[in-house]
């Protein structure tokens, strides 16, 4: 190893990540090279001294900055949970209704074949669902309906069970 | 990164999920300052770091929910911040004011140390020097090309290791440790030059 190589070996040397091998070559390249011991010394010193001096080397935030951003930053976080309550409200309302046209089409037969199947097998297995939509096919259909929330919670698990892109109603 | 500190980006993570009432206080007391901090020493200005500082928050609180918390939210804030800068100066004419190459150590053909040697790491010791070598630190940190000072700012100056560091940056361990290993060695040549010609002078 000549000092070249040493001086270019310095990051793996201070962060552990070094061959013992090469170590032990480093080691004694500095125990008899003056320059390179000198080099490798006041190397480590920026780092430690940076670390250590990290209260005078980073920048302080001037006070009128940090009232502007606290300002900014309070205002922001108001505005954005508004937002964010619109938009599910908007997701909710769509749900609902995309529901309640799949209820409808279900009592009055217009259901495509792959969620039809599911549908029959599942009011078999699940008495609720079963009489609900009996008593819907018995009543007539109205063209949508708002099924209560056990219901619901079903037909979710169903619509979510057919493949993506798999059409829902009869064309 | 400390265990106390893990635990208080944990507990600020899940009020500002749920939008607890003094979430917001404390992401700013967190990360306020460090957030400008990095944005000063990527943009050098105090302005592009204020609206930088502004953008990040306003990224922070909109995608806190989308979260995925495989990363450390630390690291996570630091990758906001380091992007929101670089897309800052982009298309910014950039003056670099030194090339690093100019302050590489020299070598003879025979791979020696062309030149003296001065040892001032026993002199940097005495706290009297710590006001004016901070200030000498950052003045050599800011004449980096933002290449090598945001890595020198997030390992040495922020103490992240090597991997926290490559992760926020998208970039390669070995990567890391070579723009690193070069802003040493920068730094470290200019304050020999510093010091020896105080010594002179």
């Amino acid at each position: 190893m000549n000092c070249k190589e040493l001086a270019y070996m310095l990051a793996d040397y201070f962060d552990g990540s070094m061959d013992p091998r090469l170590r032990e070559e480093l080691d004694a390249h500095l125990a008899m090279c003056e320059p390179c011991m000198v080099f490798t010394k006041t190397y480590q010193a920026v780092s430690d001294k940076t670390r250590l001096l990290r209260r005078h080397i980073e920048y302080e935030i001037p006070p009128e900055v940090r009232k502007r951003l606290e300002k900014f930053v309070h205002a922001a976080a108001l505005k954005y949970p508004e937002k964010i309550r619109e938009y599910r409200d908007q997701v909710e309302r769509d749900r609902r209704g995309k529901i309640a046209d799949l209820v409808s089409a279900a009592a009055a037969g217009r259901l495509s074949s792959a969620i039809a199947l599911l549908m029959e097998s599942h009011c078999a297995a699940c008495p609720e669902c079963g009489e609900y939509f009996d008593s819907l096919r018995k009543t007539g259909t109205p063209p949508s309906v708002d099924p209560p929330d056990g219901i619901r919670a079903h037909v979710i698990t169903l619509m979510q069970t057919l493949p993506p892109g798999e059409e829902f109603f009869l064309a | 990164m400390s265990a106390e500190r893990w635990k208080e980006d944990e507990a600020l993570l899940e009020s500002l999920r749920k939008g607890a009432p003094g979430a917001v206080d404390e992401l700013l007391r967190l990360y306020q300052g460090k957030i400008f901090n990095l944005a000063m020493s990527i943009l050098k200005n105090e302005s592009d770091a204020e609206e930088a500082a502004q953008d990040v928050f306003m990224t922070v609180i909109r995608k806190v929910e989308t979260f995925q918390g495989n990363s450390a939210f630390y690291s996570w804030i630091y990758r906001i911040c380091v992007n929101t800068c670089l897309m800052r100066l982009r298309g910014k004419r950039r003056n670099e004011t030194v090339s690093i190459e100019e302050f590489m150590p020299v070598f003879t053909d025979e791979g020696m140390h062309a030149s003296p040697m001065d040892d001032w790491s026993k002199e940097v010791e005495r706290d009297a020097l710590n006001e004016e070598l901070g200030r000498m630190i950052r003045k050599y940190t800011e004449e980096l090309s933002e290449k090598y000072r945001v890595v020198f700012v997030l390992s040495d100056v922020e103490g992240l290791s090597n991997e926290e560091t490559a992760k926020i940056l998208g970039l390669s361990v070995p990567a890391i440790k070579s723009r690193l290993h070069r802003a040493r060695l920068y730094l470290r040549e200019q304050l020999s030059r510093y010091l020896l010609e105080g010594k002179a002078g």
